[in-house]
C-alpha cells in the first residue's frame, strides 16, 4: 500500500483532505481520497475534466496504479504533467496575475455548463507552462449545489482581485504583499490602501470596499447563534462570476514605465557592441548544452530570448516588476513559450514561505538551472547592493554548474552612475579583483571582450567540492 | 437552515455581501443577455458564445429584450 521510503508528500499540499499532492522515485502524483469519491466520479462523468484539458486550463494527467497510493483511504491515484519550474504569485507581474485570475473564473464558467464548481480560488493553484496559465489541482471541483453562493468568492477576492486592484491602482509594488500574506491579501488592509477614488469604481467598491467591510460587519457571526444561510439562484451566480469577469479586465497599470523598464533600450552598448555581446552570448550557451537557464536581471529579455533560441527552457528573473511586466506582455504576444519573466531580486531572493516556512519554498530551493547568465548584473550587487564579489560568487555557484557573466568595469558609464553619488569603497572592484574572487569556486573556461566596449563576458564552470 | 460545506472558510460576510452583490449585478446581467441572444436571432445563426441563453435566466421577470440598433 504505502510507496515506501523514498515518497515524500509534497510540504503544501495539506489544506484540503480530498487529496494530496506526494513525489515518489522522483515522481509527482496526487492522491485522491476515499471522501472525494463521488465529487471525482462527477468530475469524470460530467466531461468537465475531459473539457478542461481540451481547452488547455487544467494540467493534464495519466491515471496511476492505486497501490503507488501514499497512504491507505485513496480512491484514485493520478500522475500530473510535472511543471519546469514552479512560481508564486508574489512573483508575478501585474499581467501574469491577471492572466491567472482570468483561467480561474475561465474554469468556474466551464464548471458551471458541466454542472460543476470550482471548490476554491486559491492563485497558488495556478502555475504557468510553455508560456500560458494553467490550474494545477486537479481536485478543485465539486457538483454545483443548486442555490449555493459561490464558495471562493472570499478567496477570489484575497488571493487575485485585491492585489490586482492594488497595483493598477495604487503602485505595482504592491503586488509582493502576497509574499507577506500566504492566504491572499486581507480585504480590509486592500480596502485601506486603495485610493479613495475606487470607491466610485462600481467593482472595487463592491468586491473589495462593501467586502470588507460586511466582513467586519459578520466578523462574529455564529458566535452566540447559528448564521443565516445564504442563497443565491444559479442565475445570480453567474451575474456575480460575469461582474468579477469584468472587475478583472477592466483593471488596467497605468503607462508610465519605470526606470529600469526602458533600460535595454540605454545602455552603454553602440549597435556593434550589442550584436557582438548577443553573438557571444549565443556562442557560450550552445558551448554549455544544458536545458534549463536562469537569465538573471533579465530585464525585457534580450538575452533569454537567445537562450531560447539556444534551445533553453527559461527563467527570466528581474528585479523590477514594470520589466517583468513589459516583457511578459512581450512574450505573450509572441507565443513564445520556452522563457517565464519572474519578478525577483537576487539580492534578497523570495523566502519560503508559510507553514513551518516549507509550504511554499524558497526561491534558491527552486533553482533548477544548468546555467546562470548574468550579464549587465555583477556591478548592480558589488556595487549598487555592496555585496562582496567572492559572496555574488558563492551565490552563482550555489545556484548552477555553469555560469556566463559579464564584468562591467569602473570606466563603463553605467558604473560611473551608481558612483556619481557616493564615495567608490570598492577597491577590489576591477577586473583581477573579479577573477580573483570567482576562482575559489569557477575555473574560466573562455573570456572574450565585448567590441566596442570595455566589457568582458566570461564563461565559467564550476569547480567539483 | 444549512452551512455551506467548504474546506476553506466562505466567510459569513463574504457570503451575505455575495449575495447583495449578485442581486444588484444580476439587472444588468439580464439585459446584456437579453440585448445579445437578440440580436443573435437577427443575425445568421445563434452564437454559441453567449455565456447563457436567454432560458437560463428564469427569474427578474418584467423585463423584455431590447432591439439594439
Amino acid at each position: 500500500m504505502s510507496a515506501g521510503p523514498a515518497a515524500e508528500r509534497e510540504p503544501g499540499s495539506y489544506r484540503d483532505p480530498s487529496g494530496f499532492v506526494f513525489r515518489s522515485g522522483g515522481v509527482l502524483y496526487r492522491q485522491v481520497n476515499q471522501s472525494f469519491a463521488d465529487e471525482w466520479a462527477a468530475f469524470e462523468s460530467s466531461g468537465l475534466h475531459a473539457a478542461l484539458l481540451a481547452k488547455g486550463i487544467l494540467i493534464a494527467d495519466e491515471p496511476a496504479p492505486l497501490d503507488l497510493a501514499f497512504e491507505p483511504g485513496a480512491v484514485a491515484v493520478i500522475r500530473p504533467e510535472e511543471i519546469g519550474f514552479v512560481s508564486y504569485p508574489f512573483e508575478w507581474s501585474f499581467s501574469q496575475l491577471k492572466d491567472a485570475a482570468l483561467l480561474t473564473l475561465a474554469a468556474q464558467a466551464l464548471a458551471g455548463e458541466h454542472g460543476m464548481t470550482l471548490r476554491d480560488a486559491s492563485a497558488y493553484n495556478v502555475q504557468f507552462l510553455r508560456g500560458r496559465p494553467i490550474m494545477i489541482d486537479t481536485l478543485s471541483f465539486e457538483r454545483a449545489a443548486a442555490d449555493q453562493p459561490w464558495k471562493p468568492y472570499r478567496q477570489f477576492c484575497e488571493h487575485f482581485l485585491a492585489p490586482l486592484a492594488l497595483m493598477a491602482r495604487r503602485d505595482g509594488r504592491l503586488g509582493l504583499l502576497l509574499r507577506t500574506y500566504v492566504d491572499g491579501i486581507p480585504l480590509d488592509l486592500a480596502s485601506q490602501l486603495l485610493p479613495r477614488g475606487t470607491r466610485w469604481s462600481p467593482g472595487l467598491a463592491a468586491h473589495v470596499h462593501l467586502h470588507a467591510r460586511a466582513q467586519r460587519q459578520h466578523a462574529d457571526e455564529g458566535r452566540d447563534a447559528a448564521p443565516k444561510a445564504v442563497t443565491m439562484s444559479a442565475t445570480r451566480r453567474l451575474a456575480l462570476l460575469d461582474h468579477l469577469r469584468r472587475t478583472v479586465e477592466g483593471l488596467r497599470l497605468p503607462a508610465s514605465g519605470t526606470e529600469w523598464a526602458d533600460y535595454a533600450d540605454q545602455t552603454s552598448y553602440s549597435s556593434v557592441g550589442t550584436a557582438s555581446k548577443e553573438a557571444i552570448v549565443g556562442a557560450m550557451l550552445t558551448a554549455v548544452g544544458g536545458r534549463h537557464a536562469w537569465d538573471v536581471g533579465a530585464n525585457t529579455g534580450r538575452y533569454s530570448a537567445i537562450a531560447a533560441q539556444a534551445g533553453y527552457d527559461v527563467v527570466a528573473l528581474d528585479s523590477d516588476w514594470a520589466a517583468v511586466e513589459r516583457h511578459h506582455l512581450a512574450l505573450r504576444k509572441a507565443g513564445e513559450q520556452r522563457i517565464m519573466p519572474l519578478l525577483a531580486d537576487l539580492a534578497d531572493p523570495s523566502p519560503a514561505i508559510g507553514w513551518a516556512n516549507r509550504e511554499r519554498s524558497s526561491l534558491l530551493e527552486r533553482a533548477n538551472a544548468d546555467v546562470v547568465v548574468a550579464l549587465a548584473l555583477i556591478h548592480h550587487l558589488a556595487i549598487g547592493r555592496n555585496v562582496p564579489l567572492g559572496m555574488v560568487s558563492d551565490l552563482l555557484a550555489d545556484l548552477a554548474p555553469h555560469l556566463i557573466i559579464e564584468f562591467v568595469p569602473k570606466g563603463d558609464p553605467m558604473v560611473r552612475r551608481l558612483l556619481a553619488t557616493r564615495e567608490d569603497i570598492f577597491s577590489d572592484y576591477t577586473l583581477d579583483g573579479f577573477r580573483a574572487a570567482f576562482a575559489p569556486r569557477f575555473t574560466i573556461v573562455e573570456e572574450t571582450g565585448v567590441e566596442d566596449s570595455t566589457r568582458v563576458i566570461f564563461r565559467m564552470k564550476r569547480r567539483d567540492p | 437552515m444549512h452551512l455551506v460545506f467548504a474546506y476553506i472558510d466562505p466567510g459569513a460576510g463574504s457570503l451575505v455581501i455575495q449575495a447583495i452583490i449578485a442581486g444588484i449585478v444580476s439587472i444588468p446581467f439580464f439585459f446584456r443577455n437579453a440585448i445579445r441572444s437578440t440580436i443573435g436571432r437577427f443575425r445568421r445563426k445563434p452564437t454559441s458564445g453567449d455565456a447563457v441563453s436567454e432560458s437560463a435566466v428564469p427569474e427578474d421577470k418584467g423585463a423584455s429584450p431590447t432591439h439594439p440598433e
